[in-house]
């Protein structure tokens, strides 16, 4: 699932990575979705963090998902809180529960589709938008590429 | 029923500076806004400047108690803090902090406070604004500068900037679960919205609202319509924490601080501001169910024995959760409890927001409710409630939380 596109603007804050979650940014760039998990008890957790809320272990590993999920919740937005998003709105902002990684949910954008379509339950699929060189967003698209 | 032996906290003062729209006050700056406000609650309180050895502020404030203390020209500074819990969820906890000082013998009298000038700063409603990059820079990941911005970098490159957009997917998820309405939101936007009718302090006061002007509000982050969202202002509150022993003689009928709390449960971070990963009953709640429970049984009181309430009003649809969470309804059952006219008053079971909230006084991250709380058991609310003696304060739901009861002293 490497294809791309563009849904929006380039003056959208950029992410900050700290020492934990670089790796993940960094698997982003290149079109891989991961999440953490405990290399002791092998519990997820999302966003990365240094220790294992349950067993306190700082052993950690990624795993790679498969970028399917389902929405657990969202909102469409109708105000343009940037200038640029003007010709965006409205847009989806959603929780996806990734396929996976235990039930750990992902902050992200439902795109290709109405906003009035988006539903709670509703299947969808992971897609890249590549924001610079070095820098891409996984964003999610109905399941099956057509709502 | 309460440990009588131990010294106790009284509110014995209440001020604050004029309130208006966001960017409204141009003549003063933030911090000269924060000394008038303590100054009119000390003076409120009957009490000298000089009296003053303790402040507390919350919110990440800009206007730092060690230099107060010396605008002030306070005599000695014995007690300063500032509350962990973000924004308007540490309102009631810094009441609290100021109680905990005055009781532990740290301070005898403790001003908190809260200033806000949002037109001569960043708006908290907003977000950060875009990376300001143009297309000759392309966008770049950059290296965290605190914790919560590590943890924001998983949802401001979404688009979810701020808190309407943050708590309109929590919202959703409370009426995908219990069926609550747009209309049941609009019920509590209406209503406070007729209490800030009477009240002069009120930037809301002259612009009435009906359900039906609620519904045609403009979408903002769906299901938040604009009438659903909390205004943005500028202004300052402040009030006077002391003991007994000073309260007894002052200038205003003593408030007793009968019970606080706060905190978080387990797992909970900045709450739904940022983090989705909570469990299912946390998600679509206020997280405010054990600062609840804890406020109980601190008080020995319960949801029955509250006469009038202030619920920070950040949104409408987390009043709500606000009133699940601390047990005057079900969980779900906020919007079927609001329906019945329950906030209104002065008939309702629960008459709250008796200024206005949030919604339609002022947003001073929710230290004037407690303000308000104080004037309703003293008598002089412009909603009086008839023989208050209860009443509770909560602070910002979805967030790290807090919450006071107050009582009538005598």
């Amino acid at each position: 699932m490497t294809e791309g596109g563009r849904w929006f603007p380039d003056d959208m804050p950029v992410p900050a990575a700290s020492r934990e979650t670089l790796p993940w940014w960094q698997a982003a760039a290149g079109h891989r979705l991961l999440v953490q998990r405990c290399g002791r008890c092998g519990q997820v957790r999302h966003p990365p963090g240094p220790l294992c809320p349950l067993c306190q272990s700082t052993a950690r590993e990624w795993v790679e998902l498969d970028g399917r999920g389902t929405v657990y919740t969202y909102t469409v937005v109708h105000q343009a809180f940037l200038p640029s998003l003007a010709d965006v709105v409205p847009y989806v902002v959603a929780a996806v529960e990734l396929d996976g990684a235990d039930g750990a949910r992902l902050v992200t954008n439902v795109v290709d589709v109405d906003s009035a379509d988006v539903h709670v339950g509703m299947a969808v699929e992971v897609v890249w938008e590549d924001m610079g060189p070095e820098l891409a967003l996984p964003r999610f698209r109905p399941a099956g590429g057509a709502s | 029923m309460r440990a009588t032996e131990r010294r106790r906290a009284y509110l014995v003062g209440v001020g604050e500076t004029r309130y208006t729209k966001w960017g409204g006050i141009t003549d003063a700056s933030e911090h000269q806004l924060a000394l008038e406000a303590i100054l009119a609650a000390v003076a409120d309180a009957g009490l000298a400047v000089d009296d003053v050895d303790g402040l507390v502020s919350f919110a990440a404030d800009r206007n730092d108690a060690i230099f107060l203390a010396t605008d002030l020209g306070l005599p000695e500074l014995r007690f300063a803090a500032m509350v962990w819990l973000p924004g308007g969820g540490g309102a009631c906890a810094a009441v609290a902090d100021a109680a905990l000082a005055v009781e532990a013998g740290q301070a005898e009298v403790v001003v908190v406070y809260r200033s806000l000038c949002q037109g001569q700063f960043h708006r908290f409603g907003q977000g950060p604004g875009g990376s300001g990059r143009s297309a000759a820079h392309a966008p770049s990941l950059r290296r965290a500068v605190s914790l919560l911005d590590a943890e924001t970098a998983f949802t401001m490159p979404f688009g979810m900037f701020n808190p309407p957009i943050a708590y309109a997917m929590a919202m959703r998820r409370h009426m995908h679960l219990f069926g609550t309405t747009s209309e049941q939101m609009g019920e509590v936007a209406a209503t406070f919205r007729a209490h800030a009718g009477r009240n002069p302090r009120a930037v809301m006061g002259g612009r009435p609202m009906t359900l039906e002007d609620h519904q045609a509000s403009r979408m903002v982050a769906d299901p938040f319509r604009l009438f659903d969202c909390c205004l943005e202002n500028d202004g300052a509150c402040a009030l006077v924490v002391t003991t007994a022993e000073r309260a007894a003689d002052l200038a205003q009928l003593p408030v007793e601080v009968l019970g606080s709390a706060q905190g978080a449960p387990a797992g909970f971070g900045h709450g739904q501001y940022v983090n989705v990963n909570l469990p299912d009953e946390l998600y679509a709640s206020g997280g405010g169910t054990a600062v609840a429970r804890r406020l109980w049984e601190a008080s020995g009181l319960g949801p029955e024995d509250v006469d009038v309430a202030q619920l920070y009003d950040h949104f409408t649809g987390l009043v709500l959760m606000t009133l699940e969470d601390f047990g005057f309804c079900g969980r779900g059952e906020g919007g079927l409890f609001v329906d019945t006219g329950a906030l209104a008053w002065p008939d309702g079971d629960l008459p709250s927001n008796t200024h206005g909230g949030s919604l339609s006084e002022a947003y001073i991250h929710g230290l004037n409710h407690v303000v308000e709380g104080v004037r309703q058991l003293r008598g002089q609310s412009t909603c009086p409630v008839v023989g208050a003696e209860v009443c509770l304060v909560t602070a910002a739901s979805g967030v790290p939380t807090s919450a006071v009861l107050l009582g009538r002293g005598r």
